[in-house]
């Protein structure tokens, strides 16, 4: 028999290259995912109005959380685990463990969608101490923690005392999200119908902390009065407007071990879980079969293309 | 065609490439000026229809499988035996002592601890229903909305045993529990379950807003009440004498009320695991009416087939191409060489 042409060779490496493909050539690879579990600030100062909606209206902390964090929760790698819960007053609560992002999304955005300032249970909001329960919280989970909050301490905090953390720093990993302006914003109030009243005024709510003994040369403040006022009178302040404290939040995050970042789009948002929530690499196989049946498909382009192009120069060529 | 889908349809930019083997044979070109000169055979003109048409099939599969073509993840809607069920739930810190309430030990589970294993072993056993789930306490919480995720409703309950809050207000739990039937949930399959371990004073305000809803939307009620050691139950009616108010027979008068409601309505009291296990087992059987949920078959990628189809084609033309014969090399040319010369290579 002949030496096989140049046609045949090229249909031969199609068929051998297509029958390549289809047997389906996978490498292993790795995705990194990530495992967190968000804890979102349900108390009164999340409803301060600083942001604005998409349609241009004011839009309430709250509301600002949550269309964007079920949108981040969307942006995650398949395979990544997202858990839910909430904080207010000094404690956490856990709404559900973490669940698969990619098919339980509805379920996942329906809860976020489903998050009120209504669930609080109390109003006080200390969110150095939330803070600690939720990575206790977080930690028999396995995952890592996300905490969203403007963290605006109510009652404010004492100046003159330091907070520590007995945790150990850094074995749960995570961000503290901040919410909120920087501008100072008035924080609104509601009755005990959930109906908004107004907004909260400076003798509403407590200017500094009453907690603890009174400090050192209390006797020298104004107001003074051993048993009716240890602490001396209610200083004027601005507890009664909120920002998000920034400063605050980093130094929670330095002395947990967690990251911070601001509220942001959506995107920046899942960014910055991935950039500070422990990957774990999920094995996925990768395809490799694209590889071959391109191959293949420059061989019969060349096969079916090479006589077309000879062909064109040829009658160029007869007619020049 | 909504059904296919491709990952990378750019690549379908590509497929205008079959078109070359109309133009184009991939057998080689004679030299004999014009194919007048042969008579026409309409078997010829069949087989070179089809080589040229199983190149252009070849170069187009090859296009829709590197384009990633792929059958979309598709909805079936099966019936099953099943109900759309909210599991409404106690999440005071009462339920995370034990039946006899006691801190739980190595021995004794707690309450909730109870309460979330027959839980999920009863989602489990349930593969055709829709549930949601809420917690109450001190305020109602929605946890995670209708589903039928399994995955979904298994992280729920999974979370009942971490520690919860201090009140249980029974009222405004069940009127957020009445809210999460969606349209979905067919009318004749909805049942609210409440597990709880103790009960508490409605308010007359929610009260009237409980009767409303349930007449508005008639559900299935269920209430398992975890009894502790020396707590007292929903049929402890107070002695002769004694004032028979909610605030001394909370679980009394909240039995009471659900009856009150005019629903399909059960109590179960449980002192123990077993009899929470019966209870759930006995919900398990009462609720089994056809529901509709939907299974999602997972997409299915189609580029192999596509490959597959394409290598035959090959393979089909390279045959052709091994048949070939031309007319300066075969017995068969010696009739009608008369047209031909020895022909020089075509390309």
């Amino acid at each position: 028999m002949k030496r096989p042409d140049s046609r045949t060779l090229a249909l031969g490496a199609a068929l051998a290259l297509s029958v390549a493909a289809a047997l389906q050539p996978e490498a292993e690879a790795e995705q990194p995912t990530y495992d967190v579990i968000a804890f979102v600030d349900i108390t009164g100062s999340m409803n301060a109005r600083d942001y604005a909606a998409a349609d241009g209206k004011p839009q309430s902390r709250l509301d600002a959380v949550k269309s964007r964090l079920a949108t981040a929760v969307g942006r995650l790698p398949c395979g990544s685990r997202f858990g839910l819960g909430v904080f207010t007053e000094r404690r956490v609560f856990l709404l559900f463990e973490p669940m698969e992002t990619c098919r339980n999304f509805n379920a996942i955005s329906g809860a976020i969608a489903g998050l009120d300032w209504r669930m609080a249970w109390e109003g006080d909001s200390r969110v150095s101490a939330g803070l600690f329960r939720a990575i206790d919280a977080a930690r028999p989970a396995g995952a890592d923690v996300m905490f969203l909050t403007d963290g605006q301490e109510a009652p404010p905090l004492r100046t003159d005392m330091t907070q520590s953390y007995d945790g150990e720093k850094g074995d749960v990993r995570g961000l503290i999200v901040g919410v909120g302006g920087t501008d100072l914003v008035p924080i609104p109030k509601y009755n005990d119908f959930g109906r908004e009243v107004g907004f909260f005024s400076m003798d509403d709510v407590p200017q500094a902390s009453r907690l603890g003994p009174p400090p050192e040369a209390a006797e020298s403040l104004p107001g003074y009065n051993a048993r009716n006022a240890p602490f001396g009178e209610m200083p004027a302040g601005e507890e009664h407007l909120t920002s998000v404290k920034e400063p605050y939040l980093r130094e929670l995050g330095e002395m947990t071990g967690l990251g911070y970042a601001r509220l942001g789009a959506p995107d920046d948002l899942a960014a910055a879980i991935a950039a500070n929530a422990r990957p774990r690499p999920l094995p996925v196989a990768i395809d490799l079969s694209p590889a071959p049946a391109a191959a293949a498909l420059l061989a019969l382009v060349a096969l079916f293309g090479a006589p077309l192009v000879a062909r064109l120069r040829r009658s160029r060529q007869t007619y020049a | 065609m909504s059904w296919i889908g491709f990952d990378h349809p750019w690549a379908l930019l590509l497929l205008p490439l079959a078109l070359l083997p109309l133009f184009v044979s991939p057998l080689r070109l004679s030299s004999v000026p014009s194919d007048e000169v042969a008579p026409p055979d309409p078997l010829s003109a069949i087989a070179g229809a089809t080589i040229a048409g199983l190149g252009a099939l070849a170069i187009a599969l090859i296009v829709f499988g590197l384009s990633g073509a792929h059958r979309r993840d598709q909805t079936v809607e099966r019936r099953g035996a099943g109900a759309n069920i909210v599991l409404l739930i106690d999440r005071s810190s009462s339920m995370d002592s034990t039946f006899a309430n006691r801190a739980p030990d190595g021995g004794e589970e707690s309450k909730s601890a109870a309460a979330r294993r027959l839980l999920t072993d009863f989602a489990a056993r349930r593969p055709a229903d829709r549930v949601a789930v809420a917690a109450f306490s001190t305020a109602p919480m929605l946890v995670t909305p209708m589903t039928d995720k399994h995955d979904a409703i298994r992280a729920a309950i999974a979370a009942i045993d971490r520690p919860g809050l201090a009140h249980t207000d029974v009222g405004r739990g069940l009127s957020l529990a009445f809210s999460l039937f969606d349209d979905e949930s067919s009318e004749t399959s909805r049942a609210i379950v409440l597990v709880s371990d103790g009960a508490a004073v409605i308010d007359r305000r929610v009260q009237d807003a409980l009767r409303d809803a349930a007449a508005r939307d008639p559900v299935r009620l269920y209430w398992l009440f975890l009894r502790t050691q020396g707590a007292k139950g929903i049929y402890d009616a107070p002695a002769p004498g004694e004032p028979d108010s909610p605030q001394v027979y909370p679980e009394r008068h909240l039995n009471l009320f659900l009856k009150s409601l005019g629903l399909p309505y059960r109590a179960f009291e449980a002192n123990g695991p077993k009899e929470v296990s019966d209870a759930i087992r006995e919900i398990d059987q009462l609720e089994q009416r056809p529901t509709t949920y939907r299974e999602v078959i997972p997409r299915q990628d189609l580029d192999w087939l596509c490959y597959w189809l394409a290598a035959g084609a090959l393979l089909l033309l390279l045959g052709a191409k091994f048949a070939e014969r031309r007319l300066d090399d075969g017995p068969i040319a010696a009739d009608w060489n008369y047209g031909a010369r020895p022909a020089g290579r075509a390309t």
